[in-house]
């Protein structure tokens, strides 16, 4: 299968939906907005306010006047601390509103994607967007526009309080801008794919700890210690090199707005000095001026480097919106019929390379159907065809009705055990749970648990088995309950004792239900209504367990040469 | 936990000396700048002096080319430190846990293990930078400190004092809203978590038709989350208003005081400017102290956790016999209990293929164990052509005696790098030249992490031939085929006997297609053997066996 990603919006598209988010929260933005400009405007009294103090001592007023435009100072603080936490308290509402309709929208969308389109992306696609590019936009959000809102309004403020005092001022303070704007453009052109190349670093070099250290055993079992340890220095060492490259880039970046700084604080000095000799500005003025100055090098530093968060949330946000945007996917539109009827089905994956040829089985209400055969010979593509997972290439296929599936990809969802079998049935009373439970032999264990079917398990939970969690699968197989179930390899995971105890269990979850059992130990297929042998995408024999074994073709073969116990003396294999 | 700490920093200390000496001056330089600004206003602009202007100018701009410079290569050192420090830890831990006496991963879960390694590594190793800082830091109030109360001695004492009054009051009013904060964080960061979960469990979910009640119980957790994340950022929204406030009240002060002095004629007018820029300034190096605790804080305990694995016992000890050689295969179980094994005395001939069937696979396990000496046994003797294994050095035993686990792992890379090679004899024998036809790039395909990219069947037929093609002279193999399906597991064990002939093989499993072509299976039950004959006279004549073979 050829990888195929999940799509990624354009940035008009990732605009337009961001918009549309944002639309129902208007009022709340205005708001927010306002509040800042007018907190900010009101800390940028403080300089006019330390500049009024020079001028009156330098006017030789009596040190009794300064206490005027001290309180005016205290005032003017207090005043904007309230309206700072305001306004960054509105500002971060509105965003971690926004992000949390995000986040609900792409998980609503996301869990209706077609698994084949999943699939053919890697599942490591559409995690990497719900984990890493949720997260990065929620620290964008959390940190970064609280930050940006300040800095930016901070800016654009200080700037105009400059051009007030001023406008000789502005344009001196002006002269920093062409440096600033040229140093950010070089520092996101090289900062974007060395971080990008930083994140694939860190990302190996965690992988390749956990591979060694999560296979210690087999590591020293094999005397793989020398390869192992070399391969962690080798992805340690690129992380460490990358960083301290990210490190001089950052530290280069810093050293050039030094320039820009300087170069404007001169300027400001400047000015301030010919306007003072002109008559132009007073003393007070011109401090004010060099302050204002003086007090932009934290926001401006602020921003800049929040340009460079901004992108990648930018971009990660366009991953977003490229899942968000997926069309709903048309229904699988598949005829009725009282029992399973298929018929002249094909499947090629890739086109040219067929896996199922002119496959007909019919399987009657209430029966189980145990398909066996070598891997490759097709019985996976059968199973999921007939579950409804991909569309068939040719041929048609008829169900009565809902077609529930269990396979050996097991998954226990975080949170309380009760919570995990609800998901099947969300109004299942606590009975049913335990009646499900009961019916595949786990509720004596899930009972001992520390806090019984309130325990949390799953990922940082309490840790299951193998055998305990495809129990559960089987569990929310019951409670779903659906007519149809297909078990592809539902005990593969488990060691052979544990097989035998999910064999149990299948046999009860699928008791009342027409079934198709993928199955690799032959006991399993033997305890079947019937068996049909698949191979090379063909079905080549079916019939009852006993009436196979007894009429010496393949599976009869594949039955003694599985059991060891040999009654004929042909080779079973050929 | 302090030994951990030491060495990564007086591994470093070249660059951790040059980042503390370059930073330093950084830090006097950021000083003089408030200081120039006033000078600037006093002696060029209130005088109307152009030559003093010019000449001010130029000092402020060496003082710049100064502080950019020391700051660029002060920094450079001290993350140099950070790093290279987290590096050397990182390798530490790791050869600690493949140590071949093995304990270090007891206890402790891979992913845990894998976290010390990168984030505890990295933030021990960043105690060099904080170091770095805190020196730089601690001159920058140092030179400010002497500026001021150059200037004036009230006035700087009252700059002095009130800065770190200020930090503290600000501390103190954020330590309770902190607190709440990053509980609800927590709480906030859990809705990501859910969306995770969800979307790793998708097949899962698809598999019972369960999408729309996900999607309905994300959105109730989305919704919590967001309105704990809403008091958190209320919290620190308040946070960020008082530290407003205070600041500017406390700048109102200094200005008070500095006014009042200037008007007094006791300081000039350039220093008032000066006072309020260095008093701005001062806050700057006091929160780097308050940041640097709390680095100093996370390295700590980061260290006790490195310190903790590194100290961890060795699961067995090392002997010294000399390993015998040639080695021939032989092995001679003495009397061994260990958990669930209660006395096991059993010969293995050179050459032997030998079927193990447990019934309770805990005495499969605790054999295993012995036998690969992850662990010895509470009493007995496990020999190998007579030599304890407990007198051998146990990674030079491993070069002779492979156990192969159930679940072992496999690697990220190719399939040929998985199995150690070519080896076509041993990947046909475990069926694994059909996993390398179903690779995109056959034997040279890549296999992801721990063999995620393989389905079950496809994972264990790569590690038997992993373990066939170590060509080890005794190779003890366990439940080697259980998610291999049934025409692959009968080809598999036709094929065992004849890429093991004359070296020492023993399956532990209950598959009857394999433990069909043993010479001999020995039947555990109990901890004890109860039964040794070839399979087909077990299934006929031992009842327990057909049961926990054949059922």
């Amino acid at each position: 299968m050829n990888r195929e990603l999940l799509p990624v919006a354009t940035a008009a598209r990732t605009r337009a939906v961001l918009l549309d988010l944002v639309r129902p929260y208007r009022a709340l933005a205005l708001g927010g907005f306002a509040v800042m400009v007018v907190a900010t405007s009101i800390g940028l009294l403080t300089q006019p306010l330390l500049g009024a103090v020079v001028d009156l001592v330098a006017s030789g007023e009596p040190a009794a006047a300064i206490t005027t435009p001290v309180l005016a100072l205290v005032a003017v603080a207090v005043t904007q601390g309230g309206a700072m936490t305001l306004g960054l308290a509105l500002v971060s509402r509105l965003g971690e509103t926004v992000l949390a309709r995000l986040r609900e929208r792409f998980v609503d969308r996301a869990m209706r994607l077609p698994l084949e389109q999943v699939e053919r992306a890697g599942s490591g696609d559409l995690t990497a967007r719900v984990t890493g590019d949720v997260s990065l936009i929620a620290e964008a959000v959390r940190v970064a526009l609280p930050e940006m809102a300040r800095s930016g309004l901070a800016i654009v403020l200080t700037l105009g309080a400059l051009a007030i005092l001023d406008w000789r001022f502005l344009l001196a303070a002006l002269i920093a801008v062409p440096v600033q704007w040229h140093t950010a453009r070089w520092y996101v052109r090289n900062a974007g794919p060395l971080y990008a190349r930083q994140r694939v670093a860190g990302g190996a070099q965690q992988q390749q700890l956990l591979d060694t250290i999560g296979g210690a055993t087999t590591v020293r079992a094999f005397r793989l210690e020398a390869d192992h340890t070399a391969k962690v220095a080798e992805r340690s060492n690129t992380a460490v090199s990358l960083t301290l490259q990210g490190v001089n880039l950052v530290l280069r970046f810093y050293s050039r707005l030094h320039v820009a700084e300087y170069a404007g604080l001169a300027a400001v000095l400047v000015a301030g000095f010919l306007m003072v000799r002109s008559g132009a500005a007073s003393i007070g003025t011109a401090t004010a001026a060099a302050l204002y100055f003086h007090s932009l090098f934290a926001p401006v530093n602020t921003a800049l480097v929040l340009i460079d968060d901004a992108q990648s949330a930018g971009a990660a946000l366009a991953r977003l919106v490229g899942v968000i945007d997926q069309p709903e996917p048309p229904a699988l539109d598949r005829p009725k019929a009282p029992q399973i009827e298929v018929s002249g089905l094909g499947h090629a994956y890739d086109e040219g390379r067929p896996v199922l040829h002119e496959v007909d089985l019919t399987i009657r209400a209430g029966e189980r159907v145990a398909l066996v055969g070598a891997s490759g010979a097709g019985k996976t593509t059968l199973a999921r065809l007939i579950a409804g997972i991909h569309r068939p290439s040719t041929g048609t296929i008829a169900v009565p009705g809902e077609v529930g599936m269990v396979t050996q990809d097991v998954h226990v969802f975080a949170g309380p055990l009760a919570d995990d079998l609800r998901l099947a049935r969300p109004d299942a009373t606590d009975a049913d749970l335990r009646e499900a439970l009961t019916r595949v032999d786990a509720l004596t264990w899930a009972e001992t648990l520390p806090e019984g079917l309130a325990t949390v398990v799953g990922e940082g939970g309490h840790r299951l088995t193998a055998t305990q969690i495809q129990q559960l699968a089987l569990a929310r197989l019951i409670l779903a309950d659906p007519p149809v179930a297909v078990l592809d390899e539902a005990t593969a995971e488990a060691g052979s004792a544990g097989a035998r105890v999910l064999e149990k269990a299948i046999e009860t979850t699928v008791e009342g239900r027409t079934a198709l059992i993928v199955a690799h130990r032959l006991t399993q297929a033997a305890a079947t209504d019937r068996v049909v042998v698949m191979d090379g995408g063909r079905i080549v024999e079916s019939g009852p367990h006993d009436e196979l074994r007894s009429s010496g073709g393949r599976y009869a073969s594949l039955w003694e040469a599985w059991s060891g116990v040999r009654t004929t003396s042909e080779n079973p294999l050929e | 936990m302090r030994a951990v700490l030491w060495r990564a920093i007086s591994g470093q200390r070249r660059d951790v000396v040059t980042g503390a000496v370059l930073g330093a001056a950084h830090q006097a330089g950021e000083v003089m700048v408030p200081v120039l600004i006033g000078v600037v206003i006093d002696q060029g602009v209130a005088a109307g002096d152009l030559p003093a202007l010019a000449r001010w100018l130029v000092v402020l701009a060496v003082v710049y080319v100064a502080l950019s410079f020391s700051y660029r290569f002060g920094a450079r050192a001290g993350e140099r430190a950070a790093e290279r420090a987290g590096h050397a830890l990182r390798m530490e831990l790791v050869e600690r846990v493949l140590d071949a006496r093995g304990g270090a991963e007891e206890g402790r879960l891979p992913g845990a293990l894998t976290n010390t390694a990168t984030e505890d590594a990295k933030r021990v190793g960043a105690v060099n930078m904080s170091v770095m800082l805190a020196f730089s830091a601690l001159m920058g109030i140092v030179v400010a400190a002497v500026v001021l109360l150059r200037v004036s001695v009230p006035l700087g004492l009252v700059v002095l004092a009130g800065t770190p009054l200020l930090l503290f009051l600000g501390h103190l009013l954020s330590k309770p809203l902190e607190k709440a904060s990053e509980d609800q964080q927590d709480r906030a960061a859990h809705a990501s978590g859910v969306a995770a979960d969800l979307v790793k469990g998708l097949r899962v979910l698809k598999g019972i038709g369960a999408e729309t009640a996900a999607v309905a119980r994300y959105r109730v957790t989305s919704g919590d989350s967001l309105a704990a994340t809403l008091r958190a950022a209320r919290a620190e929204a308040l946070q960020t208003g008082l530290v407003v406030a205070l600041t500017g009240v406390f700048i109102a002060v200094v200005a008070l005081v500095g006014g009042r002095l200037a008007a007094s004629g006791e300081i000039t007018l350039g220093e008032l400017v000066s006072a309020v820029g260095l008093a701005l300034f001062l806050i700057g190096p006091l929160e780097v102290f308050a940041w640097v605790n709390a680095q100093f804080a996370m390295g700590r305990a980061s260290a006790a956790r490195i310190a903790e694995v590194l100290a961890a016992p060795h699961a067995i000890a090392a002997g010294t016999s000399p390993m015998p050689v040639p080695v021939r295969g032989s092995l001679r179980l003495r009397g061994v209990s260990h958990d669930t094994l209660k006395g096991v005395d059993l010969e293995v001939a050179p050459g032997e293929v030998l079927g193990v069937a447990a019934v309770d696979p805990a005495d499969a396990i605790s054999l295993l164990r012995c036998l690969g000496r992850t662990a010895d046994p509470s009493s007995g003797t496990v020999e190998l052509d007579g030599v304890a294994l407990a007198d051998l050095d146990p990674a030079a035993l491993r070069e002779v005696l492979l156990v192969a686990d159930h679940d072992a792992d496999l690697f990220e890379g190719t399939l040929r790098e998985n199995v150690g090679g070519a080896h076509p004899e041993a990947m046909a024998a475990a069926g694994a030249d059909e996993v390398a036809g179903e690779l995109p790039g056959g034997i040279d395909g890549h296999v992801a992490e721990r063999g995620q990219s393989l389905s079950g069947g496809q994972r264990q037929r790569v590690a038997l031939a992993r373990a066939l093609a170590a060509d080890r002279a005794v190779l003890v193999v366990h439940d080697p085929t259980t998610a291999v399906d049934a025409v692959t597991e009968a080809r598999i064990a036709s094929r065992l006997r004849d890429v093991r002939r004359d070296r020492t093989t023993i399956l532990v499993t209950t598959s009857p297609a394999l433990l069909a072509v043993a010479d001999r299976v020995v039947l555990l039950d109990g901890g004890r053997i109860t039964d040794a004959a070839p399979h087909a006279d077990l299934v006929t004549r031992n009842a327990a066996y057909r049961t926990a073979v054949l059922a």
